[in-house]
């Protein structure tokens, strides 16, 4: 019963401050701009001809896939992996410092609560709002898309991880919201990331800067060929593990793994950065 | 019966560098006890110890008989805390923010809020933001958050830092109603000595980390009675018996009395303008132990 109202208590903290919800604004006006820009003729003509060379010339049924659901995989896939992880960085890497640096954590401390609940309180919060930034994104791009143009099949093409697949509305949603699911999974990589940093004696905003830093490094390097043979170990190549949920079948094997990956490595964020407060004199 | 609070040989450094050296005390259940030091004394390194957000080095502290290094949540849980400067969630309200941090004690009613809330007096602001409170108004907010819910020791470092005169005096009284009114037993970190010297029967006296003198403030008095005294032409070979403690003040031991000092230097032909007792204030006794001044 105690623990409930200390989780309402942080949801509470972290909803009411502005910054939580810059995330979601910032992303529903790009969500906006992507859109506006995809229903111009030309980007139409790109995509449709994009289409029709690896869909072997079916441009006829093009119409029936250039539609809200293939909008807002597209708008999910362009912005979701580089612009999210800012705005988790920024939660996650905020969540204890700024509380330290702000003198409330040394208040929270007076009280007959172990240092281990603080944090879990503090980890399942962020958890919910990775969700909860995840799931607005994905659903407002979606609402937003079927607004302009309805529906519509579902046509997943993600290059850099060899994906084209064509589903049906019924298939295509069912993918995209799973999809939902196993993204919050990966992105939650970078928020744990973020919390740990952020539970070193450190700021905040440095915690923010030293996790982007580690993910836009892993990021470029898993893209680089020189370093192809050590792809397995960057963290960001089993997080984009979240677009096999769009492959048919679905490789389950491959998901599993990659994601017992992840568990691992958010494991060892929460050991360390948990090790590290624990062992922290909080002072004036 | 145990002592309310006891530190036991609390040793700490920081980067190498000494905070206290092995200090020990006893605060008794039921009493205002001042902890007194200048900045950098060790004050709030010994209250970050008895909160469990300090880890000593040695020794060990207690709170009702439980050692907060062994099992902090049960020695802490019925104690209330404020800082000099109470940190709040200011784009919160104040009764949110109270629910917020006895969120983390135990499960308390509305009823009791609303007594917290109007025993600081803050009823009528407690539902606006706290980035509108003055100074005064967070730390009644952080005393408020301090008796909830219902400690019987509480912590207070420096609650009149950052207050004006009125604000002090409000504080003040509020504390002597805490000790009054619910029995608390109160350690009360300050260096403002006039503050310990009204609220406190006993002291503990800080010093870069030793502890200098802990007991009643009122055995640190000299056994005799002081006087301001100014004579003319100033011959301290006619003071006698009396001793002179500083420039222009003598202490007349017990047993004696100033008037024979009085006649003794007239009929000396020195010219006496001035004799008072002086009163002796904290402030004098604490710089007479620390800087022997």
């Amino acid at each position: 019963m105690l623990f409930l109202r200390q989780f309402r208590a942080e949801l509470l903290k972290m909803f009411a401050r502005k910054r939580t919800w810059m995330g979601f604004g910032a992303f529903f006006v790009l969500e906006l701009i992507i859109l506006l820009k995809l229903q111009t003729s030309e980007a139409e003509r790109f995509f449709q001809r994009d289409f029709t060379r690896n869909t072997g010339g079916m441009e006829l049924i093009f119409g029936d896939y250039f539609r809200g659901l293939t909008m807002a995989f597209m708008v999910m896939g362009l912005t979701i992996f580089l612009l999210g992880s800012v705005f988790l960085a920024l939660v996650g890497g905020d969540v204890v410092s700024k509380e330290v640096e702000d003198g409330t954590m040394r208040m929270t401390l007076c009280r007959p609560v172990s240092r281990f609940r603080v944090l879990l309180v503090k980890y399942l919060s962020c958890v919910v709002y990775t969700l909860v930034l995840v799931v607005f994104i994905g659903g407002s791009a979606l609402l937003t898309g079927m607004a302009w143009r309805g529906v519509g099949g579902l046509f997943a093409y993600v290059p850099e991880e060899h994906l084209l697949v064509l589903f049906t509305q019924k298939e295509g949603l069912i993918r995209f919201c799973s999809a939902l699911v196993f993204l919050t999974a990966s992105l939650l990589t970078i928020t744990t990331l973020g919390f740990m940093f952020s539970c070193f004696n450190a700021k905040p905003a440095a915690a923010t800067v030293i996790t982007l830093t580690l993910f836009l490094a892993d990021r470029i390097l898993s893209f680089m060929p020189q370093f192809e043979s050590y792809k397995h170990w960057f963290m960001t190549t089993h997080m984009a593990t979240w677009t096999n949920i769009f492959r048919d079948p679905i490789p389950w094997e491959r998901i599993a793994g990659d994601y017992m990956y992840l568990f691992g490595l958010n494991a060892t964020f929460l050991i360390v950065g948990y090790a590290v407060f624990s062992r922290r004199d909080f002072k004036s | 019966m145990s002592a309310a609070i006891r530190l036991d040989n609390l040793r700490k450094s920081f980067a190498g560098k000494p905070a206290l050296h092995g200090v020990s005390f006893e605060v008794q259940r039921g009493e205002i006890f001042g902890l007194l030091g200048h900045n950098g004394a060790g004050k709030s390194t010994a209250l970050g110890i008895l909160l469990g957000q300090v880890y000593p080095d040695e020794g060990e502290a207690f709170v009702g008989g439980i050692s907060v290094q062994r099992e902090r949540a049960r020695a802490l849980l019925k104690v209330g805390a404020i800082f000099e400067q109470p940190r709040f969630y200011d784009y919160l309200s104040g009764w949110r923010n109270l629910e917020i941090f006895t969120s983390y004690s135990a499960a308390v009613s509305r009823a009791e809020m609303d007594e917290a809330v109007e025993f600081v007096g803050l009823t009528a602001r407690i539902r606006d933001d706290v980035g509108t409170y003055s100074q005064g108004m967070r730390q009644r907010l952080g005393l408020a958050q301090a008796l909830l819910p219902a400690p019987e020791v509480i912590f207070l470092d420096e609650p009149t830092n950052g207050l004006d005169p009125e604000g002090i005096a409000e504080m003040r009284v509020l504390i002597q109603r805490l000790h009054r009114e619910r029995g608390l037993t109160v350690l009360f970190c300050s260096h403002l000595l006039s503050e310990v010297e009204v609220l406190c029967e006993r002291v503990a006296i800080l010093n870069k980390g030793n502890l200098l003198y802990t007991g009643r403030w009122h055995d640190l008095m000299p056994k005799g009675t002081r006087y301001r005294i100014e004579m003319e032409p100033w011959s301290a070979e006619l003071l006698g018996d009396v001793q002179l403690v500083r420039p222009g003040i003598v202490e007349v031991p017990p047993g004696s009395d100033v008037a024979d000092l009085v006649a003794r230097l007239v009929g000396a032909g020195v010219r006496v303008r001035v004799v008072e007792p002086e009163r002796q204030t904290l402030e004098q006794l604490y710089l007479e132990k620390v800087l022997n001044v």
